[in-house]
């Protein structure tokens, strides 16, 4: 072996000499995790640096800032509600897309088309979508359903209502008040909607991460059974988070309205998998192997600015697609390739 | 003939062998597996004759299920162990799949259905495994049905063919998954040209009622009638005494007797398997081991006392009281009443399907009991209203068998699964007290002597020991009142089990807390209990302490009660 100082040298947990193989003691555990946590950070500077130095005049202004941060508002704060079921091992809630569709639109019919005040159509919006999280928990946790299932019903319900209560129509422009508050105004140049999904996240990381109840969860998520004979109570727990994640999705309805004026029928469907994307590409970053929040934070502003990036390059904003699925697709597969193949060949070489 | 020499084995062959004329259609020769050091079959010889049901007995660990995964081609024998079909060698060990095309045919417990199929699905799943363009060729399955409904009449077996065979009860599964074994054999007797044929029957009866027991001996005649022998391998001495011609008797490896099933008794049959003489208490040896092992127990006391009573801050809990269970009733259990004193560690034993397996589940209301009344000191719980909610707030704690599915989230960290039931008392402030728990679980870590002592390290990368010591640890720091323990230390290494009985011991001597320990495994019953309640087929049968315990009396007990239960 190519070790450079020695074999008895004791093996360092972060980084291992490049020739040395995974010795019986198992320290590689701890290593690989240790590059894992970190690679998509790693990834993420390597394009700011590399979009830096290509285009400084461009990617390195305010302007084009304030875009990455503001532009993903609306899909970031979906992203949080993604983040509340999948993290209980209720893999999919396809509803939450048409949750947003549904606030968003009910916002807008009833500002725009009935004149009701901005603030009421807002709380009608986001209670719109509360009523189909509670229709999820009903078929999925009462019922035990399919999660997959059920939601792939409720989103083709929530869409097909939201085509009769805007006649297939987009519907605008709504209040510009509301716009003002979301979208035009700025703090440090850069859109309020941005603070407002700061907030949601700090919200749901704080409680995910520092409270018992985001521990169980994590627990339901990860063993279900052993949860249910730990005395937790299972079901409650993830009839909370279908809720919660609905009204989440309902607030991000009303900042699409907000962002957009107008309303388009297909609104939040677009959305949907692009929000799993982040969510999944998260899981890879600072907690491997685990949903958790803040990698959703960094996977959705890490996937942003490589759109951007490659938008001011010249790419069609549709090469966001093929960025996302294979950003995706590496960040599973290259931690398992490296531990693998590459290891296991090395040791049988 | 050259026999092996075993004298008992030989006798009743030539006594047996009426149709001595005709090789057997079986024939086992001096068949022998190691497993490391421990020789588990040592010279085992067995004959199963045309036509003939040999019942093959033992008690846990005595080499029965060894032999089947040898014929079934699991294991490979040791070298000069030799299998004859109809007289000719068959070289050992078999193939993966060759068990088949020399005539043997499997039924094991699981029976192997898919339940989302329907009848005539699993009936001709057999015939679809074939590869290459045959698997293209379309199923006429008119004629299918046809078939499969003279398949059913030839065994007298009304089966509906379109009924999803999960929906059928436990009796036909097993009818059906018989006959399914029992047509592949005819099928090979009728393309093969030969006669012998033989059906091994690993457990059938377990899951089933008594008056469906019949049911499926009438078929086991028929099939019998229709050509092949049967292996019949099972606990239960009434069934084998009253379907099988032949009963050999299989004691630590070793064939112990080989006879005629109406020349032997059952008491007869009962001291065979267990072996004749029952120990009664120990002499000076185990004097002296059993004073080397309290040495050890007080020292783990000393060490737990720390962490037991870290767990709970402030007051301490009131210590454990008497366990009282009165009219405790599932689908198996009538009606079972028993007591735990405080500090005490009761064992629960009986053979599988007797019911002993099932009372920490449903003390803890991880299953739903149909009825009874727990109480605790001076309080009283309903068990048909239990909840591991509930539970858990009555500080009862449970340790149950399928430690990866059940007990631990394995892909957590190893603290994490530690304190998972004292984390609330933990989050102060609106801040969960990460660093407390962390601490408090490197102390059991310590206590409970889990390796390596990596807090972080995902559970799922130690050792089932370790784990299981981290289990254990999970439900005693929340110093329960009741602890309810199933297979405690199945797949846990020597070393590590010693130490899970030091564990438990002491905290049921220190914190006073009531000990439910349940396992097939009686010899650690006789080991760690104060007292034993052996069940069979529901019902209490007796209840052994002090001098009576051991291995061999818990035994003695839970066979003999199947004869006296009928």
């Amino acid at each position: 072996m190519s070790a450079p100082h020695g074999a008895a040298t004791p093996v360092d947990e972060g980084r291992p000499g490049p020739g040395e193989p995974p010795s019986a003691a198992r320290p590689s555990v701890a290593r690989r995790l240790g590059i894992q946590r970190y690679a998509i950070l790693i990834v993420f500077a390597a394009l700011v640096i590399g979009f830096g130095v290509d285009i400084p005049s461009t990617f390195l202004s305010v302007g084009n800032l304030s875009n990455i941060l503001g532009s993903q508002a609306v899909l970031f704060i979906l992203v949080m509600a993604v983040l509340l079921p999948t993290i209980m091992g209720d893999f999919v809630d396809l509803s939450l897309g048409s949750s947003l569709g549904l606030s968003a639109m009910v916002l807008a019919v009833l500002n725009v088309q009935h004149g009701t005040n901005v603030v009421l159509a807002c709380l009608a919006g986001v209670a719109a979508a509360l009523v189909v999280g509670l229709v999820n928990v009903f078929f999925v946790v009462y019922f035990d359903n399919d999660p997959f299932i059920v939601t792939l019903g409720t989103m083709t319900i929530v869409q097909g209502i939201i085509y009769i209560v805007s006649g297939d129509n987009s519907v605008g422009i709504v209040s510009t008040n509301l716009s003002n508050w979301v979208f035009t105004n700025t703090f440090l140049s850069i859109p309020l909607e941005f603070y407002y999904g700061l907030a949601i996240f700090l919200v749901v990381w704080y409680v995910l991460s520092f409270t018992p109840v985001g521990q169980k969860a994590l627990v339901i998520g990860q063993s279900r059974e052993v949860a249910r004979l730990t005395g937790i109570r299972v079901d409650r727990q993830r009839s909370w988070a279908f809720i919660i994640a609905a009204g989440i999705a309902g607030i991000a309805g009303i900042a699409y309205a907000a962002t957009n004026g107008t309303v388009d029928p297909t609104a939040g469907s677009a959305l949907i998998l692009p929000a799993y994307a982040a969510v999944f590409l998260g899981a890879t970053a600072i907690r491997p192997g685990r949903i958790n929040a803040l990698g959703a934070l960094i996977a959705v502003y890490f996937l942003a600015t490589g759109t951007a990036g490659f938008e001011l390059l010249g790419a069609q904003s549709y090469y966001q697609q093929i960025f996302y699925g294979a950003a995706l697709v590496a960040a599973i597969t290259i931690p398992k390739v490296t531990r693998d193949r590459i290891f296991k060949r090395r040791r049988t070489a | 003939m050259e026999q092996a020499p075993d004298p008992p084995a030989a006798d009743a062959v030539d006594a047996v062998d009426a149709a001595a004329v005709d090789p057997p259609a079986v024939e086992l020769r001096d068949i022998s597996k190691d497993f490391g050091s421990n020789r588990a079959l040592d010279g085992v010889n067995l004959r199963i004759g045309h036509g003939e049901v040999v019942g093959l007995v033992g008690q846990n660990g005595s080499g029965k299920s060894t032999l089947v995964k040898i014929l079934s081609g699991v294991y490979a024998p040791e070298p000069g162990g030799r299998l004859f079909v109809s007289g000719e060698e068959v070289p050992l060990p078999l193939a993966p799949g060759q068990a088949s095309e020399i005539g043997l045919s499997f039924v094991y417990q699981n029976l192997a259905l898919a339940p989302g199929l329907n009848v005539l699905e699993n009936l001709t799943i057999g015939q679809r495994i074939a590869g290459g363009p045959r698997a293209w060729a379309p199923i006429n399955w008119l004629k299918e049905r046809r078939r499969a409904a003279a398949v059913l009449d030839r065994y007298q077996v009304q089966l509906n063919l379109d009924e999803r065979t999960g929906d059928l009860p436990p009796v036909d599964q097993a009818r059906l998954a018989i006959v399914r074994a029992a047509e592949d054999l005819r099928r090979y007797r009728t393309r093969s040209g030969y006669k012998h044929s033989v059906l091994v029957l690993d457990e059938p009866t377990v899951f089933l009622p008594e008056e469906d027991v019949e049911r499926l001996f009438d078929l086991i005649r028929t099939i019998v009638a229709e050509g092949a022998a049967v292996l019949f391998i099972s606990h239960d001495l009434v069934a084998v005494g009253s379907i099988t011609d032949r009963i050999v008797v299989l004691r630590d490896g070793r064939v112990v007797a080989d006879e005629l099933a109406g020349e032997i008794g059952e008491q007869a049959l009962v001291d065979l398997i267990v072996g004749t003489p029952v120990r009664t208490g120990g002499g000076a040896q185990a004097d002296a081991v059993e004073a080397a092992e309290a040495a050890r127990v007080r020292a783990a006391e000393a060490k737990l006392a720390p962490v037991i009573s870290d767990a709970s801050e402030g007051t301490p809990l009131p210590g454990g009281g008497n366990v009282v269970v009165e009219h405790l009733a599932d689908g198996r259990l009538a009606d079972l009443s028993f007591d735990i004193g405080a500090g005490e560690i009761l064992g629960v034993a009986g053979l599988i399907g007797s019911g002993a397996e099932d009372v920490p589940y449903l003390l803890f209301g991880a299953h739903p009991a149909l009825g009874g009344t727990l109480r605790l000191g001076d309080e009283t719980l309903d068990i048909g209203k239990l909840s591991p909610q509930r539970s858990v707030r009555e500080r009862i704690a449970f340790v149950p068998a399928d430690r990866q599915v059940l007990g631990l989230s394995e892909r957590l960290a190893l603290w994490e699964n530690i304190v998972m039931l004292v984390e609330d008392e933990h989050y102060r402030g609106g801040i969960f007290r990460r660093s407390e728990l962390v601490a408090l679980a490197r102390e059991a870590i310590e206590r409970f002597e889990i390796r390596p002592p990596l807090a972080h390290a995902v559970t799922a990368t130690f050792s089932g020991g370790n784990q299981q010591k981290a289990l254990l640890a999970k439900w005693l720091m929340a110093r329960p009142r009741l602890l309810l323990l199933h297979e405690p230390t199945q797949g846990v290494d020597v070393g590590a089990r010693r130490d899970i009985y030091r564990f438990v011991k002491s905290a049921a001597a220190l914190n006073q807390t009531a000990v439910l320990w349940v396992t097939t495994d009686f010899g650690e019953l006789a080991e760690v209990c104060d007292r034993v309640l052996v069940l069979s087929q529901g019902r209490p049968v007796t209840t052994l302490t002090g001098a009576e315990l051991s291995d061999d009396t818990i035994s003695a007990a839970a066979l003999r009660q199947i004869r006296e239960a009928r």
